[in-house]
């Protein structure tokens, strides 16, 4: 369901104050970018690019491109095995930490895998990745999926585990059965602790797709950043950081709108 | 037929680890069938963890609990609880709320949406069946969650210090409304009260409890008084006057004054 939509009416404020001020740092910061690169010349080209060169790499790869391809290719490709990895990982981790949550047998059984799988960094899996899988998205796709697997099962797993029992007392004493119980006390109540499990593994997503793109790719955001730093080309490498960071922020936009969406109950 | 009977029932706490504690102690107790008693007694003394027994969120250590014959071994909706701390759930509004337990049942959208509006003007709470229940203040909670059992029709009503957060006002309200609705559709009630006035006036019998270990202390007949008094014909606060009620207020007072004595 579409919430009711939140445009500007009359009598609300143009703008908050805090996105002012947010609006003030950003506007300070290229000011400052200005000052030390192309007004002063203090830090080098080849330490810190213009602002206006790093507007012509950005053309560059947003046009004819860069690395193998444009801006769109390239941000596509991340976007796609990131999107595969974090689904086929939210897939089979919130069920598998809801039953770890939900049932002591299954707690019992799946506890110990974790205990040994958690403290292996998942950058760790990369060469294992590459070597079984080539360099190509299947290899991608198995890192992230390793890595956003973990948070997923393990904050989902906490938030089940830590279900009011007088609201499960609740449910009961009102007949509820177990279909109700599972649907309308634990998810809800676990909702939280579940997104916060899906941000973590997102986060998780971007940071091993990259460093394994980095490591070696055809196509891909990591694939532009070690292109540019091969040609030791300043002005990209910023472009692609900045590429990066965006396409990660619109994701976690994505997913703090569909968890508004989803838990309407909470305060504030 | 929704009788309750506790047989010789024992509850002992921590048994696995920690040091054992007897909080109950061979509590026997035949609640007939749409009888309505009342359970007073110092704090700790058991009362809630008695009721939980017959609610089936508690398992006796020994003895048994038996509700229409068939003994207790879980919850049911033929047990419907008011919790102290209301349990209502953050997630659903009031509608929600007041309806989980009808749904359990089966009743139709026609019935729900009846119920509701009953209970929200009954307890002058009309517009807010929309809202969530951190967006009421504690009274209305506490009357959200006596709507939920009062709806779910139950033929066992236990009820844990029910109308402790109410105002006075909303407080004689909602204990004539009780009064009214097992006068209407009697069942069998559980109604635990640190309120003389309130258990005296509400029950056909007042359980007086004590504790070290929880135990039953002495069990107060109301119900006779009642019907020969007409109590039921009066205000409540004219009920709360007569000699005959502030007898028997008299009589739980001193078994409960006893105890505290015994404290020292
Ligand atoms: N789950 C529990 N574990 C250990 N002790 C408990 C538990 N529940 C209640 N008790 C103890 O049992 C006694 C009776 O508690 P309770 O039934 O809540 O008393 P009341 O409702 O009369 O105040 C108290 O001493 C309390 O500390
Ligand atoms: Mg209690």
């Amino acid at each position: 369901m579409a919430e009711a939509t939140t445009g500007r009416r009359p009598g609300v404020r143009f703008m908050s104050r805090s996105r002012l001020t947010g609006l003030l740092t950003v506007a300070t910061v290229i000011a400052l970018w200005f000052l030390l690169t192309s007004v002063t010349g203090l830090v080098g080209e080849f330490r810190f690019p213009s602002p206006p060169d790093f507007l012509a790499a950005f053309a560059r790869l947003a046009s004819t491109g860069y690395a193998g391809g444009t801006l769109l290719e390239q941000a596509l490709q991340s976007l796609r095995l990131v999107a595969i990895g974090f689904a086929a990982a939210i897939a089979v981790g919130v069920p598998l930490g809801f039953v770890m949550g939900y049932d002591r047998r299954a707690e019992a059984f799946f506890n110990p895998i974790f205990l040994v799988l958690r403290p292996i960094p998942p950058l760790a899996w990369i060469p294992l990745a590459i070597v079984w899988l080539g360099l190509g998205d299947a290899s991608k796709v198995l890192v992230i999926f390793v890595a956003a697997f973990v948070p997923s099962v393990i904050n989902t797993y906490t938030g089940v585990r830590n279900v009011q029992r007088t609201l499960i007392e609740a449910a009961l004493v009102h007949g509820a059965g177990q279909g109700r119980l599972i649907r309308e006390v634990y998810l809800p109540d676990a909702a939280p602790m579940i997104f916060t499990g899906l941000r973590l593994s997102l986060q998780a997503s971007w940071t091993t797709l990259v460093a394994a793109e980095l490591v070696g790719a055809f196509l891909g955001m990591g694939r532009v950043l070690s292109t540019a730093y091969r040609d030791i080309n300043t002005a990209m490498i910023l472009v692609s950081m900045v590429c990066i960071a965006v396409l990660g922020a619109i994701t976690m936009m994505i997913l703090a709108r569909v968890e508004r969406s989803v838990i309407r109950w909470r305060k504030t | 037929m929704s009788e309750i009977v506790i047989d010789n029932v024992g509850k002992v706490f921590g048994e696995g680890g920690g040091r054992p504690f007897l909080a109950i102690d061979g509590v026997d107790l035949r609640v007939e069938d749409r009888e309505v008693i009342s359970v007073v007694g110092p704090s700790g003394c058991g009362k809630t963890t008695l009721m939980r027994m017959v609610a089936g969120l508690e398992h006796p250590t020994s003895g048994e609990v038996r509700v229409g014959g068939k003994r207790v071994t879980g919850p049911g909706p033929d047990r419907a609880v008011v919790f102290q701390q209301f349990a209502l759930f953050p997630w659903k509004t009031v509608r929600e709320n007041i309806t989980f337990g009808m749904r359990s049942r089966g009743a139709t959208k026609a019935e729900r949406d009846a119920a509701v509006a009953h209970y929200l003007t009954l307890m002058k709470m009309e517009g807010t069946e929309d809202k969530y229940p951190h967006q009421l203040s504690g009274g209305m909670q506490q009357r959200v969650a006596i709507a939920r059992s009062y709806a779910t029709d139950p033929g066992v009503l236990l009820m844990d210090e029910p109308f402790g957060a109410l105002d006075a006002q909303t407080r004689t309200i909602m204990q004539e409304e009780l009064v009214r609705l097992t006068n209407d559709n009697p069942r069998t009630v559980m109604f635990i009260t640190h309120s003389v006035e309130e258990a005296v006036y509400l029950a056909d019998r007042v359980v007086v409890m004590a504790r070290n270990p929880g135990r039953i202390r002495e069990i107060i007949d109301v119900a006779t008084t009642r019907k020969a008094e007409k109590w039921s014909e009066e205000p409540i606060d004219d009920v709360m006057e007569m000699p005959s009620f502030t007898h028997l207020r008299g009589q739980v007072w001193r078994l409960l004054r006893e105890q505290m004595g015994s404290d020292i």
